[in-house]
């Protein structure tokens, strides 16, 4: 599989790897999941993992921060580096990680509180901060996450409140106010109308700027819109991994052309 | 018509009927109860009810105070044991021992808790409180009612916390949050509500039952605050009061059948409407 992933040195331009994932293998009790994943996450840059339900990506997300651990028949199996250091070792603190690889998901899961203490909640959980400082922390997080014209005048109403598209996007808001480096979106569109992707999706592009991000899609034209390099999963297995234009103009394996031209999946 | 179809609709009709039948028949005894306590008890509702001692026998005035007063203590007593006991234990079956199969074991006996017998929940009081304190008290009373209590917020709170969608507790995980930061911070604020109706259908079954406080604090004709001794309280009064001879005693258990009926009427509507709002979010 090792040729399949493009590391740093074989790459002109290219930015250091972020997450590193060697030979990875994932169990739901018996069952098979992840079949010798290999590949880098590049600093700064957007990753699309495509392919047809059930194929792993979203498991494979799930190893990323280890959430996957809150179901104890679930594990994983392999070499996951994070910045060189492995996040598989049982001596990680999965907590201090997931501070560092945040995650959004497919359904917006807004806390049962207010807007602002939505987002106070997750910075309160790492740091300690005077009222000014934490409500000017509050304002960047709703700007970086696009929300803060929409909200600014209600921010003591639920979160719940919220269309689907703005909860979506406040839960962006809270993942990016306490910090990460990583951010991992689970389909985080599949719940939204077109408009409201539309939002999300340039909103990813802005964040690459400062994260590094991986996105499930089940959508290849929001795969082609956001990522700057793409991984198409089938059955378990990576079946390809290339720079997104490539892999949408000139797949090398007949199994990626026959998908994404909707030849099956 | 056709005959097939024609046959569809008289059973249609036929099914509609006999639901709308069976919840008539339902209510209509709901409603006999409360008309006949309301016929039998009102007339002896005043003020004096509230103010005044059980009168001793043959007496022709007198209240329920003192027996108000010790239901009151020894419900709020079983719900304060009641309750927190319940949650937590609600909160391990729901998420710390979802996989385990000792969950299974401990939510199968908790049913047959529910459905026991109270006047069992009561001898086993007697037995494990009252006869080695050498003594009915309101203590072991209260702990009769905390039996009752615990199966049904353990219960409720369980249900309320399934209901509670599995991806809030990712997305709080997935900010880091220990466990416990998550069940006590965002799970039990999502289902607070479902959880109070819980505890006041606890505190309504409580404060109806009789059997348990047959055998643990019997009951006192005096006005007694102390929980190591025998403690009036409504039901038991009523018990004794209906089964006298005495015009005004049965008049008093008339009353006080009135007033612990629409307390729990009132506990149950409390925690219908506490249900309604939150289906509304």
């Amino acid at each position: 599989m090792n040729d399949m992933s493009l590391t740093a040195e074989t790459r002109a331009g290219a930015r250091p790897v972020k997450f590193a994932v060697n030979n990875l293998n994932f169990y739901y009790g018996g069952a098979r999941a992840l079949k010798n994943i290999t590949f880098d996450l590049e600093t700064n840059r957007v990753t699309a993992f495509i392919g047809p339900s059930g194929c792993g990506k979203s498991t494979l997300l799930r190893v990323l921060n280890r959430i996957y651990e809150l179901y104890p028949a679930q594990r994983a199996e392999g070499e996951v580096l994070l910045d060189g250091k492995s996040i598989l070792d049982p001596s990680v603190d999965v907590n201090l990680l997931r501070a560092r690889v945040g995650m959004v998901f497919q359904k917006p899961t807004p806390f049962p509180m207010t807007i602002h203490d939505n987002i106070a909640f997750g910075i309160r959980l790492y740091e300690k901060l005077p009222k000014s400082e934490l409500d000017g922390r509050i304002e960047s997080a709703l700007r970086s996450a696009a929300l803060w014209s929409e909200v600014k005048d209600k921010l003591n109403a639920s979160g719940l409140s919220l269309s689907g598209g703005q909860q979506q996007r406040l839960c962006i808001a809270r993942t990016v106010a306490i910090k990460p480096e990583v951010i991992l979106f689970d389909e985080p569109c599949s719940a939204l109308d077109p408009l409201s992707t539309a939002k999300i999706e340039e909103l990813i592009d802005e964040l690459k700027a400062s994260y590094t991000i991986a996105v499930v899609t089940h959508n290849m034209q929001q795969a082609a819109r956001v990522s700057q390099y793409t991984a198409f999963m089938y059955l378990g297995e990576l079946v390809e991994f290339d720079v997104t234009e490539k892999m949408f103009m000139a797949p090398k394996k007949k199994q990626t052309q026959d998908y994404i031209t909707g030849r099956f999946g | 018509m056709n005959k097939i179809y024609a046959r569809r609709r008289r059973v249609d009709i036929l099914v509609k009927f006999l639901c709308a039948g069976s919840a008539a028949f339902g209510l209509i005894w709901l409603g006999l109860i409360l008309f006949t306590l309301l016929s039998n008890g009102l007339g002896g509702l005043r003020a004096s009810v509230f103010t005044q001692m059980t009168p001793p026998p043959g007496a022709v005035e007198g209240g329920l105070a003192n027996a108000l007063a010790g239901s009151l203590i020894m419900t709020l007593i079983a719900v304060a044991i009641g309750a927190p006991l319940g949650m937590l234990a609600a909160t391990y079956l729901a998420e710390y021992g979802k996989h385990e199969k000792l969950s299974a074991v401990i939510r199968f006996v908790n049913d047959i808790l529910l459905s026991a017998p109270s006047i069992i929940i009561g001898l086993f009081i007697y037995g494990a409180v009252v006869v080695p304190m050498g003594g009915f008290s309101a203590l072991a009373g209260s702990l009769a009612l905390a039996v009752i209590a615990i199966p049904i917020v353990v219960r409720t709170t369980e249900d309320m916390l399934y209901l509670v969608p599995t991806p809030l507790r990712e997305a709080s995980a997935a900010l880091g949050m220990p466990r416990s930061l998550v069940i006590r911070r965002i799970l039990y604020r999502a289902a607070r509500t479902g959880i109070i109706t819980g505890v006041l259908l606890a505190t309504a079954r409580a404060a109806g039952e009789t059997a348990p406080l047959l055998f643990t604090v019997l009951s006192n004709q005096f006005w007694s605050l102390d929980l190591t001794t025998a403690m009036a309280n409504l039901p038991v009064t009523i018990n004794n009061f209906v089964q006298s001879p005495y015009a005004y005693w049965k008049q008093l258990a008339w009353t006080g059948a009135l007033i612990i009926t629409l307390a729990v009427l009132g506990l149950n509507i409390g925690a219908r409407v506490l249900g309604a709002e939150r289906s509304k979010t």
